[in-house]
């Protein structure tokens, strides 16, 4: 269990972390030594000399000041470590979950991460907090105490050691029998979190349908199977925490009946039986609360298998001697590229030089936008190489690659903050006119003028605040801020209103001017403003050349916008 | 007062648990039969004592009549409380079901516009953590007060019997730790936890963004930028979190130590050592003192940190309640049923906050058959108009109604039997296609799914996938934009609701996706009644009636050719956007604005 924390603390914590297990382990020794002083104490006071046992006591009391002394520190010493220990986790957890390729990223991810980062963490790190302290003197306490006993009479001792092994064996197949119930329950958990997430999100269509509440079966099930799998931990823990009940009481029921049977036979004095006694009462108790403090070590402890397991998911590998490209001319060589099972890229070469503007064409699915992730490196490829500047995309580090490439994505995901701190995300740096400039030139300024707020109007969670037209700009504008000589553009492909339409192609012109550019475009228009056309089909390029001179072939590509062409009223440009 | 404090606590989760009240009281009773049984051993030990030191001969069987007693108790104890502590965790699993079916119950019947002021975070952790956290209060709770007050309570009154001066003694470390227990009750406590609990649901926010995020993440962040707000809320939350915890820690711990056994035991055997020494007490009755009266702490130690978990489990329950407390959207008490499919505004004001009117007064009539346009800048209230039709909000004046009926008199099943939609964001569910296509009709046929898909022009896809209609999305394959808005297409086609309400912006992924929105468009000849947000002017050509909207008002309405032809704002408006700044070089020469046939269309004025 520590040997797990301290891994997934790292090596920073390892030494505060031993420190405060050495301090509870001693003062569970301590504790258990100071009832030592309890036998004179009592054969003086039961034994009928009171007076005798004045000296022992005033021992006994240096003792409990000792103890309490180490108490008060290691308590202390728990707390402190546990906070210390969270914020560093918290840290580790968010870079590391930055450090991921977004393939990792899939539909259930957010349910778990959240539970993960906020329960889980928190249950996890409560470990030194709250647990251990009480689990080590559970345990070491009470050996401490049976090794106490043996001194002063063996036949008890030996008796109450007995407990020794059966409680180990106990805690041992406990913690095997629930870590599948717990695995299992786990999994329910997250799936329930999803739905629950899914549900929340899905309202407006899942009225339609009339299903909510009960009546959305894929979540109710969720919540029945979350019920199940609590009662199937339950019945998995149980014998468990029965197990270590009965052991306990019958070590003490068989101390008890011996200790009856030895005073009644008068080989050992009252006084010495009784004290024994209620030092056996002494040990009983921390036994008994182990089974609860024992599930919640084991709650913790899964916790902490699943922030390992996410910590120890490989982040895309960095070079260990990054090369920084020279120039900015892209090039696809014979890439290939699977994802989910399927084939997304198959065998790809496309080139487009420095400078020059690629549109990407083709029907949905067919890996255009998995083009534009794989040049900014959101996943690596499966064969074949991506390259920048000649150098392959795994070769330079990602901080360098992020700086030369500037993304506006399809669907715009803007952070719940101000409009100017999403902006600023282009380039924390900018000074105040930088991103004036930037914003007027995505013609964002209107947009800021029109918000109650300006500049600091709030864009609400996802930019949901903001109409599509609205978010585009600002994502115009924060790559405009970032000043790439690369720009990556996924055509936003809903239609917006005119007003909107006419400033996004505005600033896409600017952003794209005198740079090299990869666009995934749905337009017509947006595709007579490239130098060169690549039609995708399947994730291969079926057609590539100029737009009017693929028009004229009368191949794919013509064929493609001829179903625009087709539909009533006038085609799109 | 921290008892008080405790019961209040306890109270609150009451009537949403009431229907449980049962197996929670035979909880409970189990709970203190079983406790109780649990001193018998301990009074076996005392009584023992007492036989074995009167001075005379020992009566053996008395002993051994002891001895099966305490072993009996210890029998009894242990049946008992796994019991109920097995009874307890059962009912936990079904009251946490009924809660949790509850908000879910609540939330699908929230209007739609509450969840725009809400973080879907915050909520899911309302469903998920807080119903959670009401584990402790019922698995765990009845042992817990019944080891912290019923032992307590019963061994103290034997105590008293035995000797009330040693009983005095035995208390004084709880009277300690007691003085304690007001500092850990300080106002500023109070609002620690509060400012805790906070910044746990920033942090529960600020990963759902980072996940959701995380392509901007990557593609401007770096490993430490961007997800600076998930560190932030996480250092704001260690901060509260060590502010609560430095603010406690010393107390607690010397809480602790008053209460530790090493310092009772010290305390009564000083006290028993003087009483004995001056004749008060018999030596044996020492014992009853040192085997119980370390139980006495037991209400204050669990005060220390048991509580923690009920107290958390009482805020999380108030959260339930403020969510279960938000007024559904009203359901009719006498459903009405539209015969016809005319929709008609009556005066309709409308605002997301108050003083601010994002409509300000619409009259609007949408013919069974016809096809009516809105038009309008950014922000002139389209979205929201065309919003009050599947009745996500009710107008704050004036009326919508449905085939001559408000729409606060249909049932809600009814009104979305009627009213079909497309909005801007697409959810598609973590479903089968073919059950997220037949979504508001969930007893369609597979050929009728099969022809939504059909007319949607999604078809062909489906069957690329790796099951076809029975793939799982989000799971075994995921879909790109322009699919997902087909998907929901076809939901909408499937439908076949006699309205149709639609956001052309959602339309357009690409050709494909247009040509299923035209065919949507195209199937009104049945009499369907049909709204759209018209972004193009081939749309708008097409309509019956154009709507212009401006600041929440319709400033100008009539047949597209007219509305052209009279030069008014609609025109000056198209005109406007049409020659709108183009610095791109060469405007395209696309026909795209201009409709040819528009002003010869033919559309008399009315």
């Amino acid at each position: 269990m520590i040997r797990m924390l301290l891994r997934v603390l790292g090596p920073e914590y390892a030494r505060a972390m031993r420190r405060t297990v050495a301090l509870m382990t001693i003062t569970a020794v301590v504790e258990g030594l100071s009832y030592a002083l309890l036998v004179p104490v009592l054969a003086a006071l039961l034994g009928g000399s009171p007076s005798d046992a004045w000296p022992w006591l005033a021992a006994f009391g240096a003792a409990v000041a000792a103890y309490a002394g180490l108490r008060y520190t290691s308590d202390l010493a728990g707390m402190r470590v546990g906070t210390t220990m969270l914020r560093g986790m918290y840290h580790r957890l968010g870079e590391h979950l930055a450090r991921l390729p977004i393939g990792w990223y899939g539909a259930g991810r957010v349910g778990e991460v959240s539970v993960l980062a906020s329960r889980g963490l928190l249950q996890a790190m409560g470990v030194s907090a709250h647990l251990l302290a009480p689990f080590v003197s559970a345990l070491v306490t009470p050996v401490t105490i049976v090794v106490v006993i043996l001194a002063f009479n063996w036949q008890l001792g030996l008796a109450a050691l007995a407990a020794a092994p059966v409680v180990a064996a106990i805690q041992a197949w406990t913690a095997r029998s629930t870590a599948a119930a717990d695995a299992d329950r786990h999994e329910r958990d997250k799936e329930a979190a999803g739905r629950v997430i899914e549900y929340l999100q899905a309202q407006p269509v899942l009225r339609t349908g009339g299903r909510t509440g009960e009546r959305f079966e894929a979540l109710d099930a969720a919540l029945r199977e979350v019920q199940g799998a609590s009662r199937r931990t339950v019945l998995a823990t149980l014998p468990g925490a029965v197990g270590l009940t009965l052991t306990v009481q019958a070590i003490f029921t068989a101390v008890l009946v011996l200790g009856a049977y030895l005073a009644l036979g008068g080989g050992v004095g009252a006084a010495e039986v009784l004290t024994i006694l209620v030092l056996a009462a002494r040990c009983a108790d921390p036994l008994l609360s182990l089974s609860d403090i024992g599930g919640k070590l084991r709650g913790a402890r899964a916790e902490l298998v699943r922030l390992d397991a996410v910590l120890r998911t490989e982040p895309l590998p960095e070079p260990a001697e990054p090369v920084l490209p020279e120039r900015h001319d892209l090039e696809f060589d014979a890439v290939t590229f699977r994802h989910g099972g399927r084939t997304v890229i198959d065998g790809l070469s496309l080139k487009v030089p420095q400078g020059q503007r690629l549109a990407v064409v083709g029907p949905s699915g067919a890996g255009k936008s998995t083009l534009l992730q794989l040049l900014a490196r959101f996943h690596d490829v499966d064969a074949g190489a991506v390259r920048l500047g000649g150098v392959d995309v795994r070769e330079v580090s990602t901080e360098a690659l992020m700086a030369r490439i500037a993304i506006v994505f399809q669907d715009v995901y803007l952070f719940d903050g101000t409009i100017e701190e999403n902006v600023r995300l282009g380039r924390p740096g900018a000074s105040e006119a930088e991103v004036r400039a930037a914003a007027t030139a995505a013609r964002l300024d209107e947009v800021i003028e029109r918000l109650p707020g300006g500049w600091a109007a709030h864009v609400g969670e996802g930019g949901a605040l903001l109409s599509g037209g609205e978010r585009q700009r600002v994502s115009i504008a924060r790559a405009l801020l970032k000043d790439a000589p690369v720009v990556l553009l996924d055509e936003v492909t809903s239609a917006l209103d005119p007003v909107n339409e006419a400033a996004v192609h505005e600033g896409i012109e600017r952003l794209m001017a005198g740079r090299t550019v990869v666009m995934v475009a749905h337009r017509m228009r947006t595709v007579q403003r490239a130098d060169r056309v690549a039609f995708l089909d399947g994730g291969r390029v079926v057609e590539e050349g100029g737009h009017d001179e693929l028009l004229g072939r009368g191949g794919r590509y013509a064929a493609f916008w001829e179903i625009a062409a087709a539909l009533p009223g006038p085609a799109r440009g | 007062m921290t008892i008080t404090g405790l019961a209040r606590e306890s109270e609150r989760p009451e009537p949403l648990l009431r229907p449980h009240a049962g197996s929670f009281a035979a909880v409970v009773l189990l709970q203190v039969v079983g406790a109780v049984a649990g001193l018998a051993p301990l009074l076996a030990v005392a009584e023992l004592g007492r036989v074995l030191l009167s001075p005379g001969p020992v009566d053996s069987g008395h002993v051994w009549f002891v001895v099966f007693a305490g072993a009996a108790g210890l029998f009894v104890r242990l049946l008992f409380t796994a019991a109920s502590s097995g009874l307890g965790h059962v009912l936990d699993g079904r009251v946490q079901l009924t809660l949790r079916r509850r908000l879910a119950e609540r939330l699908g019947r929230v209007p739609i516009g509450w969840f725009s002021r809400r973080r879907t975070g915050e909520l899911a952790k309302v469903v998920g953590e807080d119903v959670a956290a009401v584990h402790p209060f019922i698995a765990h709770a009845p042992g817990e007060l019944v080891s912290a007050f019923v032992v307590p309570l019963v061994s103290l009154v034997y105590l008293f019997t035995v000797d009330w001066r040693l009983t005095l003694i035995t208390l004084i470390p709880v009277v300690l730790a007691i003085a304690l227990v007001p500092l850990l009750m300080l106002p500023a406590r109070t609002r620690e936890q509060e400012e805790y609990d906070a910044a746990m649901g920033r942090i529960a926010n600020s990963v759902v963004e980072l996940v959701q995020g995380i392509a901007v993440v990557k593609a401007f962040g770096g490993a430490e930028r961007a997800h600076r707000r998930f560190l932030t809320a996480a250092d704001d939350f260690v901060a509260t979190f060590n502010r609560w915890v430095r603010g406690m820690s010393a107390v607690a711990a010397g809480m602790q130590v008053a209460l530790s056994p090493p310092f009772v035991l010290l305390v009564v055997l000083t006290g028993g050592a003087a009483l004995i020494a001056s004749g008060s007490i018999a030596p044996a009755d020492l014992l009853p003192f040192l085997l119980l009266g370390l139980g006495l702490t037991a209400p204050v130690a669990a005060l220390g940190h048991g509580f923690d978990d009920l107290q958390a489990a009482g805020r999380a329950v108030a959260r339930i309640r403020d969510v279960l407390g938000v007024p559904p959207l009203p359901e009719p008490a006498r459903p009405v049923v539209p015969q016809v499919h005319r929709v008609e505004l009556r005066d309709v004001r409308f605002g997301y906050e108050d003083g601010r009117e994002v409509l300000r007064g619409v009259d609007l009539v949408l013919e069974p058959g016809t096809v009516t346009a809105v038009v309008g800048p950014s922000g002139s209230g389209k979205s929201t108009l065309v919003r009050l039709l599947p009745r996500f909000f009710d107008p704050a004046h004036g009326a919508v109604l449905l085939g001559g009926a408000d729409l606060r008199d249909i049932g809600s099943r009814e009104l979305y039997r009627r009213v079909s939609f497309v909005f801007q964001d697409v959810r598609l569910l973590r479903a089968s296609v073919a059950d997220n296509i037949a979504l508001a009709v969930p007893e369609a046929a597979h050929e009728d799914v099969v022809r939504a898909a059909r007319l949607a022009g999604i078809h062909e896809r489906v069957l690329e996938l790796p099951r076809g209609y029975d793939t799982v999305l989000g799971e075994e394959a995921e879909l790109s934009g322009g699919e997902a808005q087909r998907i929901s297409i076809a939901r909408a086609l499937l439908a076949d609701a006699p309205v149709l309400v639609l956001d052309e912006a959602t339309a357009f992924a690409d050709p494909q996706t247009e040509q299923a929105v035209r065919r949507a468009l195209a199937g009104t000849a049945g009499g369907r009644t049909v709204l759209v947000i018209a972004h193009r002017l081939e749309t708008v050509a097409d309509a019956d009636t154009v709507v212009m909207l401006e600041d929440g008002v319709i400033v100008e309405r009539g047949s597209p050719a007219e509305l052209l032809a009279s030069g008014g704002r609609f025109a000056a408006f198209w005109q406007a956007n049409r020659t709108g700044p183009h610095p791109a070089g060469p405007h395209p020469a696309g026909p795209d604005l201009v409709g040819p046939g528009l002003i010869g269309q033919g559309d008399e004025p009315a």
